[in-house]
Order: structure tokens, then C-alpha cells, then sequence
């Protein structure tokens, strides 16, 4: 076990980030294995393929992508020159809530807990409604992480806010700070599938919750690490969700690969309720042009929840 | 050690207390254990199924334990502030009041913090605020001024009991042996002599100073954990002065409740008088004309501005259907009708100033209430639960045996601690000692008021909402086990020259598609006659299997130039074979750079292999430009190829890495003849990233801004060197009583 761990800690501090893009032969040469991780014992002889800091593809044995989160002081620091951002259609969505289930499913969380919320907000009286879906925004100014008593809540260099299960001591105090609801608190047992025992618990998969902690929205750097889009955007039948790195000018939702920087200017994104000083990280495109119109919505939902919707809207019919 | 007559008289009132508990006492006794053992079931609940039992969810985050946690440091102010206050301003009227204010300031800051420990979800991590403390949060802030405030208050009533201990230790009761050691160890030695006794009187002056503006500190704090959010109610910049004055103001009724319950149950009434009722009284109306002026400061600001969120906590607070009962007790009634009763000589008496106290205290409790649950039950965004619970709080009966529990240990503290030291300071210091500022005038007279009585009580709606769980579809139902169709398909990749074949498995089940994990595919090339197998491969989670071909095929080309591949699939008992097959044109692609005036390009020469094996310039096949990003390519051009040549802009806005190496890649995409073909080379003309900003020390950062640090350094060296020259000074007065007793020891053996 003891060498297991520190050949596992080894490998870690080869600084291994992720991204198996693969698909057009990426930014570099495809090794055959890292230094040397063969040392180490639980080798499947598959390969994986990782992207690495210096952004050149690593091929390491899958045996050893447990390791792909990763742990400690590393998953504090953030994937270097990395800043992870995400765009939202608003003109696209119509309440599906596949984001959702995607989310769910991918970080082994029963119905009731949610990450995701959906809102249907109206403006202003003289305006139509629309569908406001809802992740963490990962705020470059979090009031999340400035108010935490012992740092179990940290932002890192990726732009990435995450939660240390282990570290928090469910003073709630983030919850309160969090303008945008954000946040939730695992009341009682998480009621989770359980961690499989060769895998550590790391933030940057929140899994697993831990009763008596906060959790929330995580951007999905696991995903980020193995090259993979997180669950929410892939699951969206309708590609609202855009998600990328601003250092590399880039956003895709899955089909469509976009540059950040002319989606934001052209469709005149904004970050809501940008006045709070909170700079998120999260982008919203006006619900002009839209695809559906927001009644689609209301198709899936219980009559008892449509109509509570349409209080806070304040829609009459 | 002499004593005065007075004291013999005073402590004659207070022996048969000290001695014996009484059948009341007993009763009073066994009814505090049983809340406490109940109130620790409760606890036992919480900590074994996690906060799941109390009223509290996602929106509503803090609940009744805070407004105790807020409570219970609010009235620890009747020790801190006002007695501080009255001995320095030598008010002579102070003495009999002076212990009880002090004892209410010791125990409340011993229950309060356990609310918030109450509150935290992980109680057994409390360690982890001394080991990873961060001092940006408001709460650590709380954590070192109330445990800095608990200490000091608890010297502050420890200095005022030395005389008292002392008298105990000289005069010991009947009762218990244990007792008498403790009076004697806790005397610190004290004989009265005039160092010692100068030694005393300045500490306890000293402590006094200190004491005032730890205090203030300590729930300013309090309320900053409140303002620094950025919550409609809460994020307001007068909390800090607000909650310092309410507490002042239930403190102050507090302590009239106390002496109080003290003067009829030891029947004291000749120590304290109607008139430390009229002074108190008329504190607590002042006290609460100004809490009643920030109340209406704050409210109004908040109506005036009217900005959407704070109006939307203002309408709870003035709905009849939420809070607005709620908020006329605290607001209205727990103002006025203290200042009325009081202000109005006719009526003010003992009953009508308790009754007043105990109005102002319970309207401060419900304010606590008002402060945090209908800000909570207001989130910025709109709150679309169907959950009842979530939407709206209520106390569950854990939290209100918790509460209970706690004033069960404050009460049952307080009477044991009557039963060890008289509740009254027996041993007065002689007036003549100290200076006298300040005297109030008397004030009397006896009136009956009739009680009222205001039951307010609130009705909340209770949505019921079933939530379906599970819905079991009628294809779970198993069917006839025929194998089902699977379908295969065949793609081929160039890669920079590596030429690979992919391959995608999967199957229909319920009108979607699904991948095949692990099924063997095998690959072939179609040779001169017969198909030569290539080689086998097992498909992954995604049903893909990829072939990379070698480099040299060992088979001639078709008369189109082309090369046939196929793949197969065997199939299983579940599922039926498929197989698919592709011609593919081999091609060399080649990407350059050239800069032409300010134009930075990038050059693509692409040739085909013909059935020879010569190479022939590309015409017409349409390539497509891409940067490889993180998850996908993004595309920045397409071109059509024209004698072998295609020339795109490099995309100079795109930025790359540090040094701004940007990766290219020109790719032939599914088509006809060449497959997937595609060609990568990399150039510094992209921009370069700058790198990563990593602020060391900032709110949000791991380490705190330098002045926050400095600041607590100081704030911290100021208490703790008071604090410390307080506990060295008691060891010198213990030392000093030692040298005196032998020193009389001395004088008796020798004569």
C-alpha cells in the first residue's frame, strides 16, 4: 500500500494534467509512457492519454488514472494556465433539465441533491420570461471564499473554486455569503454511492459529499484534466452550455467550438448581477432569437411546481 | 483580618442560603436535570443523523441556534458594560448588583458559543479553526474575541470575589469540607493589608477599562458575520452599533430580571431596593429609546432606498401572513412599552419594570429571530422550492430542546453559583476609598399596572408536496432473447502520416444507441484475391476500437489508387455481426509558414499516391484550418486545395502558450478519397499568455492582508498584556498575604 502511495505521488509530481483530445493529434508528440510509472504495481497495460502542464500528451496506463484528480496541495493550486469559463445560451434552453441528470449521475448524487437550479425569471412586468439555468459561477471575487473560517473553500489559479469535504466544518458561513444560492448542505447522509476503496477522495471530484459539509458545483476539473467536457454540457440536448479555457480564447458546447471572446462581444453576454462586485465566471447570452418559447419549459414540470414558477414570474394565466 | 459589622450583618442573610439548598432547591435542581438530559438526547440526535433533524435547509441556513448564539452574548453585556461602566463611574448604588452582572456575563458567554457549535455540521472539526484558521473570516474574528472576552470577564468577576473568598475562608460554613479548600485556595491569600488591598482596587479598575471596549469588539464581531455578507437585512453598515445596543438593552433587562427572581427567592429586599430597580429601569429606557432609534434609522433607510431585494425582506416583515405580528412585538411593543411603562412616573414600579424587562428581553430574542430567518427565506434569486421546509423555516423539536437546554444550564449554573458565593458582595469596600462622580437622582413611586398580555403567534402555511421518486417504464419487462442487430462503423484517420482505422460499435436498444464495450474487432485489407487480416482489437466504453496500420503495406493499390479496408464484427449470442468497409486514397500533407509583409500565413502542400505510388498535387478536396484546444478544434478557416497548395491567415488574435507557440492543423475531413487526413505543425505567432497571477495575500487568498494581521497583533498584545499583568498581579497579592501571615506568625511567636 505504502509503495502503491508514493509511486502514486510520484506520479503526481510529474505534474500530469489531462486531455485526451486526441482527435487531431493535439499541440504535441504522443509519448509512449511517462517516466517511467511501469514501477509501479496495478498496471491494466491499457493507456490512457493525458495532456500535460507544458501542454504536450502523456500516454500513461490506465492502472494509474485514479491519479488524474488530483489530491492535497496540488488540488489546491489549480491546472496550471488554465482559466476555466463557461458560456450559457439563454435563447437555447428550454428547461430539459438533462444538465441536471447529467450532473447527477456523473458525480453519483441521488435526485435530491442539486447543483444545478432553473429559474424562470422575468425582468421586469413588460417582459417574457425566460429559462435561467444555474451552476456554481465560480466568482473571480468569490464572498464565498473570503468568509471561510479554516480555507475549505479555496479559489485557484484555473479560475476553479472548490470544496475540501475534509477541511469544512459546516459553519454554513459560505452559503450565507454566496449571493446566488449556489451552495448546498448535505443536511443528513448524502445517500451516495460509496468511493471504491483503491480511490482517494479528492475536491476536485466532490465525491464523495460528506454529511455536515457543504457542496456545490465543482466546473468539473477531473474532466478538464482528462480533456473531457464536463457532464452538464454534454447531456444538454440543446448545446446551451459552452465550456472552456479563456486562456485559450475557446468555448465549446460539444458540437459547435466557438472563441470566447467573439460570443461574448457579438451576442453582448453579461454575468448576472455583475453589479455585486462578485465577478463570476460564468457568461449569459440575452434570451433574444430564442428556440423555444418559455411554456416548452413547463411540459416536464409537476402542476404544482408550474404554478409555483409562474408566482415568481408573476404570470397571471 | 477585621470586619466591619455591616459585613457580619450581610453575611448572616446569605449563610442559610450558602448552607443548605432547600426542598425548593431541589425541585428547582431535578427540573434543570431533566431538560438537560432531554436537551442532550436532542443533541444526541442532531450529532448521530447530522442536521437533517433540525428546521434549518438550503435556504434557511441558520436558525433558532443563532438567534440564541446572538441572544445569550447579547445579555452577557449586563456584566461587561454596565457594571464596568458603574464602578468606574463609582455609581454607589453599584455593589449589591455588581456580582449578579458579572456571573450573567460569565455563564452567558459560556452558552452562547455552544450554539454556534450547534449550528456547524461538523462538530469533531472544530479543531481545524486553529489549525487552518483563516483570519479574513468574521468568524475566527468571533472566535478570538469571545474566547478572549470569556476570559476576561471571568477575571473581571473572579477580582470582584477575592474579598468575599477570603471572608468565606476566615468564616468557614458547616457544610462540606471541599467547599472551605476552595475558599481557601481561590482567596489568593488576601489579608486586607493596604498594599494588597491597593494592588485589588487597581485591577479591578484596570480590568474594568479593559473589559468596555472588549465587550463593544465582541459584538460588533458578532454582527459583522451578518453585515460582511452581501444579504438585503444584513449587509448594512450601522450593525455593528445596532447589535452593540441591543445588547446593552437585553442585558440591562436581563439583569433586572435577575435580581428580580434573587430578591424574592433569598428575600433580599432590604439589599436591593426599589431604588436599583427606578436606576436600572431608567437605563433600560434610555437603552431603549436608542435601540428603538436605530431600529427606525435602519427600517427607514431600507424603505426609502427601496432597493429591490431590501424591500422584498421589509414586505415579510410587514405581512400580516409572515411576520409582521412578529416584527410589531420586537419593533413596536418591545420599544415602547418598556419606555412608556418606565417613562411615566404613575406607573413605574418594581413589578412594572420587571414586567418592562421581561418585555424588552423577549423582543430582543424575537428580533435575533427577525435578523436572520426572513433575510435567509430571501435569497437574491427567486426561491422555486417545492419543498416546504426549504422554503420556509421552522424550529424543529430538537432545536427548541436545545434552546431549552441552554437556559436550563444558564439558570442551573446561576443558582449553583449562588450557593457557592453570596449572590450580594458581602465585604464592601469603604466608600471613602473611592471617588464618586455620579449620582442619580431618587425617583419613587408605586403604581399597579395591569398586565398585559400579547400572545403573538405565527401561522405559517404548510404546503404538503409529494415527491414521485420512481417511475418503473414498462421496458423493464424482459423480452425474447434475440440477438440484436449491431452496426459497425469503419472510419479511417491520417494522422500526420500515421494512418490509422477506427472503428465504432454499437447497438439499438429502446430507439437509442448504445456503445458495445469489449467486443473484438477484427481488421482487414483487401489484397490481390483474399482479405488480410491486420490485426484485432477489443472496442472501449465508447464502443471504439482503433487499428493503426503500419507503415509500409505489404499490398498493391486498387486501379483507382486506393487501398480497401474493412472491419468485422463476429457477434455474440446478444448480438448480430456487422461489418463495415471504406476505399481510401493515401495522401502527404505538409504545413509551412511564410510572413509576407505583415501578413503571417500558414502553407499547405498536399499530394495524392497514386497506383504507382507517385505523388500528384491535390485539386478541388476542400481543407479544413483548426487550433486543437483543450476539448475540441476550433476552426479558423477552410480552403479549397488548388494544384496542391492551400494558404490560410494564421490567427495572430488566438492566444497560445507562454512563449506563443500556437499548433495548426490542416485536415481533409471525411472525405471520399482520403478519409480523415490531417497534418499538425506549430508556430510562436500566436499571442503569448501571460502567466498565471498568484496574489499571495488578499480576503479571498490563503494568507490575510498585512494590516488585518498587524491590527489583530495589536488588538490581541493590548487585552493580553492587561490580562496578563492582572493574572501576575494576583499571584503578588497571594504572595504579599503569605509575607503578611508570617510575618504575624513572627510577631505572636515572639512575643
Amino acid at each position: 500500500m505504502k509503495d502503491n502511495n508514493s509511486s502514486r505521488r510520484k506520479f503526481l509530481k510529474l505534474g500530469l494534467a489531462a486531455g485526451a483530445t486526441a482527435l487531431i493529434g493535439g499541440g504535441g508528440k504522443v509519448l509512449s509512457a511517462v517516466s517511467n510509472p511501469g514501477q509501479a504495481s496495478g498496471e491494466t497495460g491499457e493507456k490512457v492519454k493525458l495532456l500535460s502542464p507544458d501542454g504536450t500528451l502523456v500516454e500513461v496506463d490506465k492502472g494509474h488514472c485514479h491519479a488524474c484528480p488530483a489530491t492535497g496541495k496540488e488540488a489546491r493550486q489549480g491546472i496550471p494556465n488554465k482559466k476555466m469559463v463557461m458560456v450559457i445560451d439563454l435563447a437555447r434552453c428550454r428547461n430539459a433539465r438533462k444538465c441536471l441528470e447529467g450532473c447527477q449521475s456523473m458525480h453519483h448524487l441521488p435526485p435530491k441533491i442539486e447543483w444545478i437550479k432553473f429559474f424562470l425569471l422575468r425582468d421586469s412586468k413588460d417582459t417574457s420570461p425566460y429559462w435561467f439555468p444555474k451552476p456554481c459561477f465560480q466568482c473571480n471575487n468569490p464572498p464565498c471564499v473570503k468568509v471561510c473560517p479554516v480555507g475549505a473553500t479555496f479559489k485557484r489559479t484555473d479560475g476553479i473554486v472548490l470544496i475540501d469535504n475534509d477541511r469544512c466544518i459546516g459553519c454554513k458561513f459560505c452559503m450565507a455569503a454566496c449571493p446566488y444560492s449556489s451552495r448546498v448542505f448535505n443536511w443528513g447522509s448524502p445517500d451516495q454511492e460509496p468511493l471504491p476503496a483503491d480511490k482517494k477522495y479528492s475536491p476536485e471530484t466532490s465525491w464523495p459529499q460528506k454529511v455536515g459539509t457543504v457542496g456545490k458545483c465543482d466546473f468539473c476539473p477531473d474532466m478538464v484534466r482528462q480533456g473531457k467536457l464536463p457532464s452538464c454540457v454534454t447531456s444538454c440536448p440543446n448545446g446551451v452550455y459552452f465550456y472552456g479555457d479563456k486562456n485559450e480564447d475557446t468555448v465549446t458546447n460539444g458540437t459547435e467550438t466557438v472563441r470566447f471572446s467573439e460570443i461574448v462581444q457579438q451576442r453582448a453576454a453579461y454575468r448576472y448581477m455583475e453589479e455585486l462586485g462578485t465577478e463570476p465566471g460564468v457568461y449569459y447570452l440575452p434570451p433574444v432569437n430564442r428556440l423555444f418559447d418559455y411554456k416548452v419549459g413547463f411540459q416536464d414540470l409537476k402542476p404544482e411546481e408550474i404554478q409555483l414558477y409562474k408566482k415568481e414570474a408573476n404570470l397571471s394565466e | 483580618m477585621e470586619y466591619n459589622s455591616k459585613t457580619y450583618k450581610n453575611y448572616e442573610t446569605f449563610k442559610p442560603q450558602l448552607e443548605s439548598i432547600g426542598r425548593y432547591g431541589y425541585f428547582f435542581i431535578t427540573a434543570m436535570v431533566m431538560i438537560i438530559a432531554w436537551g442532550t438526547y436532542a443533541l444526541y440526535t442532531q450529532l448521530s443523523k447530522g442536521q437533517v433533524v433540525t428546521g434549518m435547509r438550503d435556504y434557511v441556513i441558520w436558525g433558532i441556534y443563532d438567534a440564541n448564539f446572538i441572544f445569550f452574548i447579547g445579555i452577557s453585556y449586563a456584566g461587561a458594560l454596565i457594571s464596568g461602566i458603574l464602578h468606574l463611574l463609582r455609581v454607589e448604588w453599584r455593589h449589591p448588583i455588581l456580582r449578579m452582572a458579572e456571573t450573567i456575563t460569565v455563564i452567558s458567554t459560556l452558552i452562547g458559543p455552544s450554539y454556534i457549535f450547534l449550528s456547524m455540521g461538523r462538530l469533531e472539526r472544530v479543531w481545524h479553526l486553529f489549525v487552518y484558521g483563516r483570519i479574513q473570516s468574521p468568524i475566527v474574528w468571533d472566535v478570538i474575541a469571545i474566547s478572549t472576552y470569556l476570559i476576561g470577564s471571568f477575571i473581571f468577576l473572579y477580582l470582584a470575589c477575592v474579598r468575599d473568598l477570603a471572608f468565606m475562608r476566615d468564616h468557614p460554613i458547616g457544610i462540606g469540607r471541599w467547599r472551605n479548600r476552595i475558599y481557601k485556595f481561590m482567596s489568593a491569600n488576601y489579608r486586607d493589608t493596604p498594599k494588597q488591598r491597593e494592588l485589588l482596587n487597581q485591577l479591578i479598575d484596570l480590568i474594568s477599562i479593559v473589559i468596555i471596549p472588549l465587550a463593544i469588539l465582541v459584538h460588533s464581531v458578532l454582527a459583522w458575520i451578518f453585515g460582511m455578507t452581501l444579504r438585503p437585512g444584513w449587509h448594512s453598515t450601522i450593525f455593528a452599533p445596532y447589535f452593540v445596543l441591543a445588547a446593552v438593552y437585553s442585558g440591562t433587562g436581563v439583569l433586572i430580571l435577575v435580581m428580580f427572581v434573587f430578591r424574592k427567592i433569598y428575600h433580599l429586599e432590604a439589599v436591593i431596593t426599589k431604588n436599583h430597580f427606578n436606576y436600572l429601569g431608567i437605563l433600560l429606557m434610555i437603552l431603549g429609546a436608542l435601540y428603538g432609534y436605530f431600529t427606525f434609522s435602519e427600517y427607514l433607510t431600507n424603505w426609502y432606498g427601496s432597493v429591490k431585494w431590501d424591500m422584498e425582506v421589509l414586505y415579510r416583515l410587514f405581512d400580516a401572513s409572515t411576520y409582521w405580528w412578529w416584527f410589531f412585538f420586537s419593533a413596536f411593543i418591545g420599544v415602547l412599552l418598556p419606555i412608556g411603562l418606565i417613562a411615566m412616573p404613575r406607573l413605574r414600579n418594581i413589578n412594572t419594570i420587571v414586567f418592562a424587562a421581561l418585555i424588552a428581553v423577549t423582543a430582543l430574542w424575537v428580533k435575533r429571530y427577525l435578523i436572520i430567518i426572513p433575510t435567509l427565506e430571501t435569497p437574491l434569486l427567486p426561491l422555486h422550492d417545492l419543498r416546504p421546509e426549504f422554503a420556509s423555516y421552522s424550529p424543529s423539536w430538537v432545536e427548541w430542546s436545545l434552546t431549552a437546554m441552554g437556559i436550563a444550564i444558564w439558570l442551573l449554573l446561576f443558582f449553583l453559583f449562588s450557593k457557592f458565593l453570596p449572590i450580594v458582595p458581602v465585604v464592601r469596600v469603604p466608600v471613602s476609598e473611592e471617588r464618586d462622580y455620579f449620582k442619580l437622582r431618587k425617583l419613587a413611586r408605586e403604581r399597579i399596572l395591569r398586565r398585559l398580555i400579547s400572545k403573538t403567534r405565527k401561522e405559517k402555511n404548510v404546503v404538503v408536496g409529494i415527491v414521485i421518486l420512481m417511475i418503473l417504464s414498462s421496458s423493464l419487462v424482459c423480452r425474447a432473447q434475440d440477438p440484436v442487430k449491431s452496426r459497425l462503423k469503419l472510419e479511417f484517420l491520417n494522422k500526420s502520416g500515421t494512418r490509422m482505422l477506427t472503428t465504432k460499435l454499437t447497438s439499438k436498444k429502446d430507439d437509442q444507441t448504445i456503445p458495445l464495450q469489449g467486443m473484438q474487432v477484427s481488421f482487414f485489407i483487401q489484397g490481390e484475391k483474399d482479405k488480410v487480416l491486420l490485426g484485432k482489437e477489443s472496442t472501449d466504453e465508447a464502443g471504439k476500437a482503433t487499428f493503426t496500420l503500419p507503415g509500409k503495406l505489404d499490398v498493391p493499390r486498387n486501379k483507382e489508387g486506393k487501398y480497401s479496408y474493412s472491419a468485422t464484427y463476429e457477434g455474440s449470442k446478444e448480438f448480430q455481426p456487422s461489418e463495415s468497409s471504406t476505399e481510401i486514397r493515401d495522401v502527404f500533407m505538409k504545413i509551412t509558414f511564410s510572413q509576407k509583409d505583415s501578413s503571417k500565413l500558414i502553407n499547405l502542400f498536399a499530394v495524392e499516391i497514386n497506383q504507382k505510388g507517385d505523388s500528384i498535387p491535390i485539386e478541388g478536396s476542400t481543407v479544413i484550418f483548426y487550433v486543437p484546444r483543450t476539448f475540441s478544434s476550433l476552426k479558423i478557416g477552410e480552403q479549397a486545395v488548388k494544384s496542391g497548395h492551400a494558404d490560410l491567415d494564421f490567427p495572430v488574435t488566438l492566444p497560445g502558450d507562454s512563449a506563443g507557440n500556437l499548433p495548426v492543423v490542416a485536415k481533409f475531413e471525411d472525405n471520399d478519397n482520403y478519409g480523415s487526413a490531417e497534418v499538425s505543425a506549430t508556430m510562436a505567432w500566436g499571442k503569448p499568455l501571460p502567466p498565471d497571477v498568484i496574489i499571495k495575500r488578499g480576503l479571498g487568498d490563503t494568507n490575510a492582508p498585512l494590516w488585518m494581521v498587524y491590527t489583530l497583533i495589536v488588538l490581541l498584545s493590548l487585552v493580553w498584556f492587561h490580562f496578563t499583568y492582572a493574572i501576575i498581579t494576583i499571584f503578588r497579592i497571594r504572595w504579599l498575604g503569605n509575607k503578611a501571615l508570617k510575618e504575624e506568625q513572627a510577631q505572636i511567636g515572639s512575643k
